[in-house]
Formats: C-alpha cells, structure tokens, sequence
C-alpha cells in the first residue's frame, strides 16, 4: 500500500471553486450597511515641507462624514522593530510623490474625491533626490530625507566570513564587475482594499487584503490608541501579494482612523495607480561583485557590494540589504566571502520584500558572473556549478544550516531534459541556451520582532458532526498554503479532506502565525498541523483502543477508517472513533506549534538573524531563447525548471508556484521596470509597466525534485519563491550563446543588446582580421 | 477609474449626430470603438462635457468598391477590414495592416475612422494610408470635402479636421497588377501599438523595375510620414535586395523629429525604421514578383 493517501497527490486548491465562479469574496466584494467610501490625498512632490493643511472646505462638503490628518493618527510605525518613520499621514514633510497627507471619507467615490480637491495644503518644496549613489553624497542635513539618516544612509552592513584576501591570493581567475537591476513591482491581480467596521461596542473589525493579519492588528493598536484585544484582523481572499502585502500598507490604517473618527464602516480600495505608488517592490540595485576560482574552478573568494535604492520610508529595508549579503551563501561552497551592502534613502516610494526578497538581484549578479568565469576557466557553466556543490548536511561560512539539497539533482534533471550539452555552444547564431542556479529560505528561523514563541500555532476541534475545524493564523494568498495544511491533516487524521472546514487568518479566531512571507508557510505552519492532528488523531485512537480492545499504537487511520495495522477488518469509520471519543470528553481538541530549532538560528554578528532559516530550496534552470541581431528583440522560447521542494505535499500547487516563480523571473528579465521622472513613475498601469501577458510566457517544463528535509512537514521544503532568482541569469547566459554579449543590466532590453552588438561589432573592425569565432557557433 | 459625468446621445443618422455636434460645439467628444477615447477619460486625460456614440449609425459601416476606388465607412471595425475579401484581393495594404493591431477585443471594437482622427503618432493605419495615397471624407453642416492622406496627418493627435466635422469615409485605390504591398511592425509588447511601423507598396514594371513605390512610416515621429527619400531611390531602378537595403538607410529624414518614449528611445527607432522599412520592402517585393509570374 502507499505511503500516503492524500499527501502528494495533486489535488485542486480547495478554494478554487470560489474563485473560478467569482462567488468568492475578496476585501473590495465586500459591503456593509452603513458603509462610506474612503479616499486618501496623496502628495504631488517628492520632497516637501507642509506649511498648512486646512480641511474646513471638505469637511463642510455635503456627504463627508470624516477627513482625517496626521493629527489623528500622530504615532510612528513600521514594520520592523527598527526604523518605525512611518505615520499614516505625513505632518511635517513629504517625501515622495504619492506620500500620504489626508484622508476623507464620504457616502460615495464621487463625493469623497470632489472633497480631496477641497483640501488646502500649502507645500515649501525641497530639493529631492532620486538616484541613491547621489543620495548617499548628500551633505546639507536639511535636505536628508530623515533627519536622522545622516547622507540618507537607512542602513549598512559590513560582513567578513573567512580569510578573503587569502581566498582572492590562492584564485587563479579572478574577475569583477558591475551589475544594475532596475526596480520592479509585485502587480498582483487585486488592488489593496480594507474595510475598516466601527462596531457598536467600541471595537474595530478590520477586513485587508494582507499577508500579515496579526501585524497588521499589532500597528493599528498602536496608531488608534486601542488595545490589540479590542482589533480584529480578517483576512478575506486575496488575489496575490507576492510581498506587497506583507507589511502595514497606508490605506489599511487610513481605513481604520477614518471609520474611528466617522464611528462607520469605511472601505477603501486602491486604484492601479495607488497600487504602484504603495509599491514595496524590489529595489533598484548597485551591484559590485568580485569571484575568484581556481584553474579547476573551485570559487576561493568573493567580494560584493550592494546599493539598494530604498525610497523614502525604512519598511522591510534592512532585511531586504542582509538577505543579499548573507544568501551570497547556502547554495555554493563558498570558503570567503566579504560583503558591504547600503539600504539608502530616496524621494520615491518605499520598496520591500517581493519574491525573492534580496536575494534575486544578486543572485544575477553572482550567476552571470559565474558564466564568465567558466569561459575563462574553459569550463562548461554546469561543470563550474558541479565543481562548487555543497555536501550537506553543512554549516556555511556565515553560519546557515544546510540539512537538505537537492541541487546536484536539479542541475542533473535540467541538463537532461533541455538537451543542454548537444546545445550549449553549438546552436546556429542567433539562438542560444543558458543556465543558472537559485535557491530561497523555507520560513525565517528567527521571527521579525524577536521572541522565543512559536511563529505558528494550530488548533483543531472535532465535535458531535464528526466535522474537523481547523483553525489555523496561516494567510492564504494564492499560494495554496489553506490547501496544504488540509491535507496534512487529512493525511494524520485518514480522512477525506471535505470533511475539514479551515477557519483562517481571523485574530479573533485563530492563534498567532506570523503570515504569509519567506515562504514559512507550509513548512511552519504545516509542521504546527501535523502536531495539532497527531495529538488529535492520539484522542481518537485512545477511545478506539478501548473499544477494540487494543493497544494505541497498532492502530492506523486511513479512509475514514481506524483500525489495527494488522487486522483491518476490526475497523471503526471515523464517526464511529469520534463519537466514542466524545462519549469520555465532549468536544475533542487538540493544538500544535512550531518554532524552528535553536541550530537553525544563524549566529550572532550584527544582521546574523536574517538569512537563517531550517530549510533551503534549489532550483536549477535551463533557458533557450533567440535574438534577432538586427532589432535586439529577444525571444524566451523555453524554460526548463527542476526545483528541489523537498517532498512535494502537492505536486500541483507546486508546479503552479515554480511555474509563477519562472514567470515573474521572466518578467523582470526582460520587460518589466519602473520608470522614473524626477520622482513620478512614468509607467504606473498594468499596460505601461507590461507585465508578461500568456502570448510571451515562454513554455514552462517544471521538474519537481524531492530531497526530503528532515525538518520540514513530511519532509516539505518551500516552492514558492525559490524558482524566481535563477530565471534572469539563465535568459542572460542564453543571449550571450545566441549572440556574444553579455547583457548585465535588468532588464535585458531589445536596446541593450543592439547597442551592446554594435559596440562588439565596432569593436571587432578596429581590431584586425583575427576576430574568431562567435561561441554561438559563428553567423 | 471613473470618468467625469457627462452627457450622452446615441443619433442614428449622420445628420443627428452633425446636428448635434454643431450644438454642442467644443465640449463635445464623438465616440466610436473608444478604444482610444475611453482610456483617456477613465485617467481624466479628457473630460468632454458631452459624448456623441456615432455606434448607432450603421450608414457608416461598409466596404464597397466605387469608381475604380474602395469606399470604407468610418465606422468599420478592424477586424471587418482584415476579414474584407474585396480589400484581401485588390487592396491587401489595409487588412495586412488591420492584422497588426492589437489585439481580437481592440480589432472587434475599434474603427477605421476613430483611429485616423485620433491621430495617435503610434497607431498603424496612418502608414497605410499614406503609401495607399488614401483619400479621406469629412462631412460638416456644410456639406462634404476630400482630403488627401498626405495632408490630413498635421501633429501628433493632431489632423486636418475642423470643429464640427465628422469622419465618414475612407477610399483606397484598386491596386494594379504587378503590385505586391506589406505592411512590418515592431509591437509595444503590452498594448501591440507600433514602436515602429512601415507600410510599403511597390509596383514593378518591365525588366523587374520599380514603377512605383510608396512608403509609410508610423511611429517614428509625431505623425506618420512617407519615406520620400527611400522612394526616391527605388523608384525607376532594378529591384535587388542590395538597392531596397540602400534604399531604406534614407528612411528617417534630417529634419523629423524622433519620438523617445517608455519604449523606445529616438536612437533605437531611428534603427529601426531602417530595419523596418527594408523589410517591408522585401516583402512587397516578394508579393510583386510573385504576381508577375
Ligand atoms: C489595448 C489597446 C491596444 C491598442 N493597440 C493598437 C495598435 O496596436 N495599433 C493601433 O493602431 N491602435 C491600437 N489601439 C487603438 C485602437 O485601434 C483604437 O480603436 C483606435 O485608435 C481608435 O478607434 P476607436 O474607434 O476606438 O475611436 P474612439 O476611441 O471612439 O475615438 C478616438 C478619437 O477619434 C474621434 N473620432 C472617432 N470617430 C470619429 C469620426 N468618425 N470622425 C471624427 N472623429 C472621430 C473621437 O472623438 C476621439 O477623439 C489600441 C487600443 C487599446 C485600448
């Protein structure tokens, strides 16, 4: 008989009906009575004292019921315990266009945006900057963007692990460059929407399209001046975050502060426009990074520099600079590494974590790098990869516990299926396959705001209609992680996963789990299932025992049955155990946790605590692609994807997240980008930034590798974000095997590779005869 | 996003809706597939007080031949020009062209009219109609002018057309024997307008020489122009891949100004109407010659 009988099969996402009959209900589908429409008034400068605001015009306006100020809400967050320079509503100054200064709320859309042009703010500008290498050179204190981040600098780590200098005397290639990533946006499909209910007993319920419920609960706490037992956070359906929604984002608190002041029921919803100006996105990115190999290619060294252009607020900033520095490692044997990374401050939107979060950027940076390196060592860029595996399990040099790796597998599979060795170097000019490697945490070892708790709790009730209620804090995003923990607890309980409701994400309801971000989910939240059913699955089996007169531990549930592992005949149906456990105790339940294990911690030196984690994912990629020589236009015909998730809980759920990993790496890789004109996004709609539509996805071929964790639930690892990273520099190397030049600046546009063929072109004339051949195999 | 509240008729006939137009004067805005109108109100970029839905006055909506020309109403859909047979076999210029814009919902829902008086310095039809030497009716209270495709392109959403006119009718020429034409794009990814655009027609004449060529070129500038300079040197001359990639290097005059937007920059467009404008060429060359035989 199998192993299992629901893990591992690809069921449908158990709230896939909903969505695909769009009977499901997201933030903005949702309607009170009594309900107004909230509207928030954004800065037009990027850099601005505010002399005045006067509200009496709009508040006089028929139909507006509150206009809200910073007065109203005069308490600093953010979502780290540092760095809290965030107010719903700027007081003082603005610092960037779109900044946050007023609030109203009406009885309709219309009135509350004819009452945003009645209020009066009267702006001294100031000289604002955008660039974050001029950011940091910034002398006059007066014109920092906080007035205590000398030279806008948020943050900067310095990092040393092993014997660098010695590392880079013992390499024998040695080779550095610059690398320049534009900045990117998460666009998930649904805008931000909250409704904020001033309920009759004092109390607020908070409906959000968030990642984080209870973070989201703990800020509004501290802004409305009420105590968190007084907010409830639900979150409905949300159409993608993909982290832009993983901190407190402006509208959610404004909702709030206004439906305290009109004492209503406020909702707000983002247009597309607010949606790219909340942002949170990936930061622009500097990058300065050295490697040095052996003539085996065997890396000895590496040196990296980062500049993150952060934008005007701190957010998830610090962590989003740390996760380049220190995912440098975990992935390759690398013996030394220095790393200086710099959060800097600019007149423009905060960024934060988006998929990837830190490590995507420089992991091109470090794999086009890589690609270099083999031509020089006369290397195959796989050859070079295998030569720089890990042997898990392992401690890295900055102290990241390495338990499962699934690498070698994945490169092998990616190697195999894409025909690579018959292709790499040998197709005709023009066409090209490229290569490259990524990897991504499963879940912080350490939480956000330090603390010995468990990240997650789950409780699990059974009563009297044999019904199982999971209550779990976990935040379904899309991402499949509602589906997940049902199975995991179908899979204990040996029942059918109908017979689960999942109550989800309702601080009123469900215990704490710190949410949806560095795909903790399935792994934490999943192994805190798998306790809560064992030790609900232990009740039933002591009444059952009873019954069958038996011992506990030969029994056995599967397919709704209970009975001894040797005499299944002797079985109970699952109603059967249960009403015989509820005749001893009433309603049966039972509770699990999980906090990662103190090994997994990392170490201690300042910025230790972001990169740990008690799992890693692998991922290995294959890109072909063409180029047209004359026009630059580049086309991504096929990705080849292995990714390395542990045990796959559900195949399906994992293709669709590597799949949508490949896809907005694709993304990034050649047409998305925020366009900015002193501090105004020049692109900010879904037509003009262009993500990917289907026509251009390139064919996905996901290859699911099982390296089963020890840790993780059933052995699972992350599969949500771990596939994103090693897209770019697979496109990237592609290119340079369709046509010979090396594109190392995101995103990889038709215009790059025509300048950067013509200057090899020009390149080529002044020099002489003896130019060679191209390693695409020559025109 | 919502526009500003305006005022709505739906006339049946053209001299409603002329009638109409002369009442409400500047504060009015025709609408016909508002492919491009209905954008620029939901972002506010246009407020008219007054909306005139030309959609109800099917007189407008035809393709048929006359006097040696193809008549097209102005309020014909992109798609009904690229699925014309009468238009596939004596002027394919047109449905090459229609094919290339957009996608199926903007080719179902946007017009032959509403895209040549919205004038939009990326839109593809205007090349066309350029190398077709198309001419183009307006209809006022006063009566009904005809104005030549070369003439009614004056700036970028800017054209010929005076206040309280009304676009009703385009006419394309049968084209002769001998003539092979084609239209070559390169598309904004998300939107499928042109960065650049170059609509070619080329006739040949005994010997394989060219009798006569004509190039439009969309994209490039503020309004699309013809390539008179490439004309220039083809026309009378051999027909050989060599002269048409000469020919094509003269695509992007001195004195046009180059558009540089989100998508492009000057330089790139610049390199590409060269690209463009030769493959344009080899193509209509191709069809030429494979009619000849
Ligand atoms: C997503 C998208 C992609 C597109 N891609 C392309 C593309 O690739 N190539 C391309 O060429 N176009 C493209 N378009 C534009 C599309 O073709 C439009 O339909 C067209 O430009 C305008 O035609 P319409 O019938 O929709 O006009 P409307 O939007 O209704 O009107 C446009 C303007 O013309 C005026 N007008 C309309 N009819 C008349 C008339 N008979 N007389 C006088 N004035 C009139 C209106 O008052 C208005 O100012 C795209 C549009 C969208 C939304």
């Amino acid at each position: 008989m199998a192993e299992f009988s629901i893990i591992g099969k690809p069921l449908p996402m158990t709230d896939a009906r909903a969505k695909v009959t769009g009977l499901g209900k997201y933030a903005d589908d949702l309607v009170v009575p009594g309900m107004l429409f909230g509207k928030i008034l954004h800065s037009p400068y990027p850099h601005a004292h505010i002399r005045r605001i006067d509200t009496t015009r709009a508040e006089a306006l028929p139909g507006v019921k509150a206009v809200a100020t910073g007065r109203d809400a005069p308490h600093p967050y953010g979502i780290l315990p540092i760095g809290h320079d965030e107010r719903v509503f700027q007081t003082d100054k603005v610092r960037y266009i779109g900044d946050n200064v007023a609030a109203v709320a009406a009885t309709s859309l219309e009135v509350a945006e004819q009452a945003l042009a009645l209020i009066d703010v009267e702006y001294e500008p100031l000289p604002a900057v955008f660039d974050p290498l001029a950011a940091m050179q910034v002398e006059n204190p007066e014109h920092w963007i906080h007035s205590n981040k000398p030279r806008n600098i948020e943050k900067e780590y310095h990092h040393v692990f092993g014997d660098v200098e010695q590392g880079f005397a013992e390499a024998e290639i040695i080779h550095a460059e610059r690398f320049y990533a534009g900045e990117v946006t998460h666009a998930a499909m649904e805008p931000h929407a909250t409704l904020a209910v001033w309920e009759p007993d004092g109390r607020l319920t908070v409906y959000s399209s968030t990642q984080v419920p209870y973070y989201l609960q703990r800020t509004l706490s501290n802004v409305c001046e009420m105590p968190m037992s007084h907010i409830r956070v639900v979150k409905p359906l949300v159409g993608g975050g993909f982290g832009g929604k993983s901190e407190v984002i402006p509208l959610e608190v404004a909702a709030a502060v206004l439906a305290k002041k009109a004492r209503r029921p406020v909702k707000i919803t983002y247009t597309r426009e607010e949606v790219f100006y909340a942002h949170r996105g990936r930061p622009i990115s500097y990058m300065d990074l050295k490697v040095g190999i052996t003539r085996e290619g065997r890396i000895t060294a590496v040196e990296a520099r980062m500049v993150q252009d952060g934008g005007a607020y701190c957010g998830y900033g610090p962590v989003t600079v740390l996760y380049s520095g220190n995912l440098l490692h975990a992935i390759y044997d690398i013996p030394a590494a220095r790393y200086d990374g710099y959060r800097v401050l600019t007149n423009k939107p905060a960024c934060g974590a988006m998929r990837g979060h830190g490590t995507v950027n420089m992991r091109f940076a470090f794999e086009c790098l890589l690609d270099v390196l083999a031509e020089k060592a006369g290397l195959d860029p796989v050859e070079l990869r295998r030569r720089n595996l890990l042997r898990a399990p392992c401690i890295t040099a900055n102290q990241l516990r390495v338990t499962s790796y699934g690498l070698p597998e994945c490169i092998e599979r990616v190697v195999e299926r894409s025909g690579w060795t018959a292709k790499r170097g040998k197709l005709p000019f023009g066409r090209g396959i490229g290569m490259a490697c990524s990897h991504y945490v499963s879940g912080a070892a350490n939480p956000i705001i330090r603390s010995n708790m468990p990240h997650t709790t789950v409780h699990i009730k059974v009563d009297r209609d044999a019904g199982i209620t999971v209550y779990t804090g976990a935040s379904e995003i899309g991402q499949g992680s509602d589906t997940i923990q049902v199975q995991i607890v179908a899979e204990v309980l040996g029942v059918r996963p109908e017979r689960i409701r999942l109550v989800a994400a309702d601080t009123e309801l469900t215990p704490v789990d710190l949410g949806s971000y560095s795909s903790r989910v399935t792994f934490m939240a999943g192994n805190a299932c798998l306790e809560a059913a064992r030790n609900l699955r232990a009740q039933l089996f002591d009444a059952v025992a009873k019954k069958l007169d038996c011992g506990p531990e030969v029994l056995e549930a599967r397919d709704e049955r209970i009975f001894p592992r040797h005499d299944r005949e002797r079985a109970l149906s699952f109603e059967e155990a249960v009403a015989a456990a509820l005749e001893a105790q009433g309603a049966l339940v039972a509770k699990g946790t999980y906090a990662p294990p103190e090994e997994a911690r990392g170490g201690t030196f300042k910025g230790a605590g972001v990169g740990p984690s008690p799992a890693y994912s692998y991922s290995a990629q294959t890109a072909e692609v063409s180029v047209d020589p004359e026009t630059g236009q580049l086309t991504v015909h096929r990705i080849v994807v292995a990714h390395d998730c542990g045990r796959a809980l559900n195949p399906l759920t994992v293709e669709g997240q590597v799949e949508g990993s490949v896809y907005m790496g694709f993304g990034q890789a050649v047409q998305e980008e925020m366009i900015w004109r002193n501090g105004r996004l020049m692109n900010p709609s879904l037509l003009e930034y262009r993500i990917p539509t289907t026509l251009e996805t390139p064919l996905i071929e996901s290859i699911i590798v099982e390296s089963h964790d020890p840790e993780g639930p059933f052995g699972a690892k992350e599969a949500g974000e771990g596939s994103l990273a090693a897209t770019l520099p697979a496109i990237a190397s592609a290119v340079y095997d369709a046509v010979g030049v090396r594109i190392h600046s995101l995103p990889i546009t038709p215009e790059k590779i025509l300048a950067a063929l013509q200057e090899k072109r020009r390149q080529a004339a002044s020099q002489t005869r003896n130019s060679g051949t191209h390693p695409g195999g020559g025109s | 996003m919502i526009p500003a509240a305006f005022e709505y008729h739906a006339p049946k006939s053209l001299e409603e809706a002329l009638r109409l137009l002369n009442r409400h004067g500047s504060e009015a805005k025709l609408l016909a597939g508002g492919h491009s109108l209905l954008p620029l109100m939901k972002l506010r970029l246009a407020a008219p007080r007054c909306v005139i839905d030309l959609g109800r006055i099917h007189a407008l909506r035809y393709i048929r031949e006359e006097n040696g020309r193809i008549a097209i109403g102005a309020l014909t859909t992109h798609t009904e020009v690229l699925e014309s047979p009468l238009l596939r076999t004596k002027c394919p210029l047109l449905p090459q062209t229609a094919w290339e814009i957009g996608d199926v919902q903007v080719r179902n829902r946007g017009t032959i009219g509403g895209s040549l008086a919205h004038a939009d310095p990326a839109a593809d039809y205007p090349a066309a109609v350029l190398a077709l030497d198309a001419e183009i009716v307006a209809a006022s209270a006063d009566g009904t002018r005809t104005l030549r495709a070369a003439e009614f392109f004056v700036d970028m959403l800017t054209t010929a057309l005076l206040p309280g006119e009304i676009l009703t009718e385009v006419r394309v020429p049968v084209l002769p024997p001998g003539t092979g034409t084609a239209y070559r794009k390169l598309h904004q990814p998300a939107s499928g307008f042109a960065i650049v655009g170059a609509a070619a027609r080329l006739t040949l004449g005994s010997g394989g020489k060219v009798e006569r060529v004509a190039v439009g070129l969309t994209g490039v500038a503020p309004k699309a122009y013809r390539a008179a300079a490439v004309e220039k040197a083809l026309t009378g001359k051999k027909a050989s891949e060599k002269l048409l990639a000469e020919a094509a290097r003269h695509a992007v005059p001195q004195d046009v100004e180059l558009l540089s937007d989100l998508h492009a920059s000057a330089e790139y467009r610049k390199a590409m109407a060269v690209v463009f404008t030769r493959r344009a060429l080899e193509d209509a060359l191709a069809r030429a010659q494979s009619k000849k035989r």
